[in-house]
């Protein structure tokens, strides 16, 4: 339109109280006022691309409860009769029956955090120097292999001439179904490589680099439980986890005493170390703790704690053996 | 000049004055003249006799086997520092040669290695032995005596830099012609050097048709030096590996892949094929229980593409291997077998590396061990989020190749990878399907530096589905009734592949043609030399 245009002075579409006992006609002032294309697309009967990724959305939702419900009605059904066996169909939407199923709670959705899956599988390549093996990395994928069906992979890369064995397997055993990618939702390469900082890469053409242990277990964590929504706890989660790779692992002989009488501080107080539940603070610090070997002159509710973490069973691999 | 102003002042006279000064002048020029050439004549006469080193230099006769010298000659690139002070005798050819006064500076050269050569007027050394060693044509042999001696300075231009020459005798062992048809330092000139300062480089066509004298640069050599160090150590990683090497007819009576581009030759009162790959005799050789066999040699191709990287006969490195439950025994036995050819060069033929580096500069290759294995399907997701348009069952194009390498080397900065699991209708009729998926197949390609260099899959050791899969490609079952029955006697699971060793070298050291790294290259256009 080639003349200036004003804004209506009255909503188009008012809902106005119409009796029901006469026929209708559309109304006159919406087609006036509904200038802009949602609108007429609107009147057309078409939805609009938001709400529609809404609705595919809540299609989704209620298919996940339905079989949600599907797979709680089966778990009944074994708790009831216990020589029955589980179906798949209730293994498939339990991948988790591990202690982290209770530990983290909060559902991850892969797609929501990861970007839609379009075919390739979602490979989170991580570059590690084998001089520095990150304890913590390894750590958080035993804890995604309970979480997903993860497919890990540990390859040696040009720029390093002799990598020990210890290293080759740190992921775990060679997985025998390897051979079909499309079956994995989630990929963990691990690549020893010349670097000098650890670095980790996903998604190469929308997201820059990773780098960093601490930021990259971050990362990793998210895709175990989302962060706190309290933002004081997860302020409290990132400064420990600060401490751990500045000052335990990193720091001097003086730093590392000062972080571990912090240590024993908080955890005086509570049993874990940011609040109730076990978080990214705790593997970060027992991981920073076992490989700067403070853990033998640790006080004594450190020494209460790291007994703790190691009954849970996944810090296993922080010890490299 | 002062007898012109002679002339101005005094016209007069100045005729028959003039004419007498005239006159007189001639006589005097006449008379230096001649003295000078009686002093040259003088002078040669006189060297001639006195020429004390005219037995240190000269044209050596025809070497027909006359004498057994029992002379050791030097290795130009084991002159160290420890040789100092000793007197040699070495055979190698004039690189360059600069004259200046008593001095004649040489650069001689033995392959890739070169030295300086120093020959000054001295006591051991005459001026006619100078300009003798001044006036050998570049190129030509010579046998030279000297002292090795240590230098202060290094010599940058040299591959020996700590130590030079002092000739003391010079004999030309074979004579180079005068003009060369192309001059060795523009043949080795650094990639984009000639261009910005307006020197003469050579291009590639003037190279080959002298290709003699281009293979002697130091980038050829070390190029070709390499070569037959993929091939060693192809040979190696798979004998050890247990593999036998076998040989396979290159005359054959069918097209073994398509009948298309195969060259026919006569044969007799019939016509045969020249084989395009080694593929039905190495499987042959399988169903015949030699379990793990390769080849080295060549195939020939009819496909009439001028690109940088298609020549109509090139060298094979064929794998063939029986495996006992899954295919990617066999990936899993060329990737290990690339990475140890790949290691073994980054470790054994650095020097090689990085004499082609200085010509043709690339960042060095990059592996990961074990190789990374990628899906067909999740190159074309890769693909697609960057942007490219195409089909779940189309082959990829070379651009797209070039695209998923780099979106690889991006991600996990290997320059080498496998893609798996193609799709079968754009693989031969004899490639195994897919268990899961009939759309693709047992099939993979391997890539260097998004480049294609090898292409392989599991293949049907069934006779039945081998003939069904053939009339599905509508290929005469008449000519491959060999072939099919084959595997009618019991054949044992197997699959491999067919590597390109031009190619390998050509991506190993990133150059950007494969007639660099074929030694006598064979096109669409090029039969010769």
């Amino acid at each position: 339109m080639s003349m200036y245009q004003v804004k209506p002075i009255y909503e188009g579409a008012i809902k106005a109280d119409l009796p029901t006992c006469m026929y209708t006609i559309p109304s006159v002032h919406e087609q006036q006022a509904g200038s802009s294309h949602s609108e007429h697309a609107h009147q057309n009967g078409e939805s609009d691309s938001a709400v529609r990724a809404l609705e595919a959305r809540q299609d989704e939702i209620m298919r996940k409860l339905v079989e949600l419900k599907a797979a709680v009605d089966g778990l009944a059904k074994t708790v009831a009769t216990p020589d029955a066996d589980l179906d798949l169909t209730v293994g498939s939407s339990l991948a988790s029956p591990s202690p982290t199923a209770c530990t983290f709670s909060g559902t991850a959705d892969l797609d929501a955090l990861l970007g839609k899956d379009l075919g390739a599988l979602r490979d989170i390549v991580v570059n590690a120097n084998p001089a520095q093996p990150p304890l913590t990395l390894l750590v958080l994928h035993g804890l995604l292999c309970q979480r997903y069906r993860v497919l890990s992979a540990v390859h040696v890369h040009s720029s390093v001439s002799a990598v020990p064995a210890q290293l080759l397997s740190c992921l775990g055993a060679h997985q025998a179904d390897g051979c079909a990618r499309h079956l994995f939702q989630l990929g963990f390469t691990l690549i020893w490589k010349d670097v000098p900082k650890l670095q980790m890469k996903f998604s190469v053409r929308s997201m820059c680099p990773i780098e960093g242990e601490a930021n990259v277990a971050r990362f990793l964590f998210r895709l175990l439980s989302p962060d706190p929504t309290d933002a004081a706890l997860a302020t409290l989660v990132d400064s420990w986890v600060d401490t751990a790779f500045f000052q335990l692992a990193e720091g001097g002989a003086k730093e590392r005493a000062a972080a571990l009488r912090s240590l024993n501080g908080a955890l005086g107080r509570h049993s874990w170390l940011a609040g109730p539940e076990l978080s990214l603070a705790d593997i970060a610090c027992y991981c920073c703790a076992v490989h700067s070997g403070a853990a033998g002159a640790a006080p004594a509710n450190v020494q209460r704690w790291m007994k703790a973490c190691e009954n849970l069973g996944y810090f296993s691999r922080a010890t490299l053996q | 000049m002062p007898q012109e102003d002679a002339q101005g002042s005094t016209a007069e006279e100045a005729q028959s004055k003039k004419g007498l000064k005239k006159q007189q002048k001639e006589a005097e020029k006449a008379a230096k003249k001649a003295e000078k050439q009686a002093k040259l004549a003088a002078e040669q006469q006189g060297t001639e006799e006195d020429d004390f080193a005219k037995d240190q230099y000269g044209n050596s006769v025809m070497v027909q086997s006359q004498q057994k010298l029992d002379r050791e000659l030097i290795r130009i690139q084991d002159l160290t520092p420890e040789k100092a002070d000793k007197l040699i005798w070495l055979r190698a050819r004039v690189h360059t040669s600069r004259a200046k006064g008593k001095q004649c500076f040489l650069v001689l050269r033995q392959q890739q290695f070169n030295v300086q050569a120093l020959v000054a007027v001295g006591d051991r050394a005459s001026k006619q032995m100078v300009k003798f060693a001044a006036n050998i044509s570049k190129e030509s042999i010579v046998d030279v005596e000297a002292v090795v001696k240590k230098v202060e300075q290094k010599i940058e231009s040299c591959t020996q830099q700590d130590v030079e020459v002092h000739v003391e005798k010079i004999f030309v062992i074979s004579q180079a012609e005068a003009r060369l048809p192309l001059q060795l330092e523009d043949a080795s000139r650094p990639e984009g050097d000639g261009d910005e300062d307006g020197r003469a480089t050579v291009n590639q066509d003037t190279r080959l048709d002298n290709r003699v004298i281009d293979l002697r640069t130091t980038t050829s050599q070390a190029i070709f030096r390499l070569q037959s160090g993929v091939c060693m150590l192809f040979r190696e990683t798979l004998t050890n590996k247990g593999f036998v090497e076998i040989q396979t007819p290159k005359i054959i009576s069918a097209a073994s892949e398509g009948g298309a581009n195969v060259f026919t030759v006569s044969y007799f009162k019939t016509s045969a094929y020249l084989a395009q790959s080694p593929q039905l005799y190495k499987q042959m050789c399988i169903c015949a229980d030699f379990d793990k066999v390769f080849c080295v040699g060549p195939v020939f191709r009819a496909e009439d593409s001028n690109t940088h990287r298609h020549l109509t006969e090139f060298v094979g490195l064929d794998i063939e291997m029986a495996f006992n439950y899954h295919y990617h025994e066999v990936i899993d036995s060329i990737t290990d077998t690339m990475v140890q050819i790949f290691k073994g060069l980054r470790d054994r033929f650095q020097t090689e590396i990085q004499m082609v580096n200085k010509q043709y500069p690339s960042e060095p290759f990059k592996f990961l061990e074990p190789t990374l294995r990628l899906e067909y399907t999740e190159g074309v997701a890769m693909l697609r989020q960057a942007g490219v348009e195409m089909g779940d069952e189309d082959d990829l194009s070379t651009p797209n190749e070039k695209l998923l390498g780099r979106l690889v080397k991006e991600k996990y900065d290997t320059d080498f990878y496998v893609l798996d699991k193609y799709p079968l209708s754009v693989r031969p009729f004899y490639t195994m399907p897919d268990p899961n998926n009939p759309k693709y197949s047992n099939s993979y390609d391997m890539f260097m530096r998004g480049e294609e260099i090898l292409s392989g899959a599991q293949r049907i050791h069934d006779a039945q589905l081998l003939t069904e899969r053939a009339v599905h490609h509508e290929i005469d079952l008449e000519k491959i009734k060999g072939y099919i029955d084959s595997f009618r006697f019991g054949a044992p699971p197997h699959g491999g592949g067919g590597i390109g060793l031009e190619r390998v070298c050509m991506l190993y050291l990133g150059l950007h043609n494969i007639r660099q790294t074929s030694m006598f290259p064979r096109d669409p256009k090029r039969l010769t030399p």
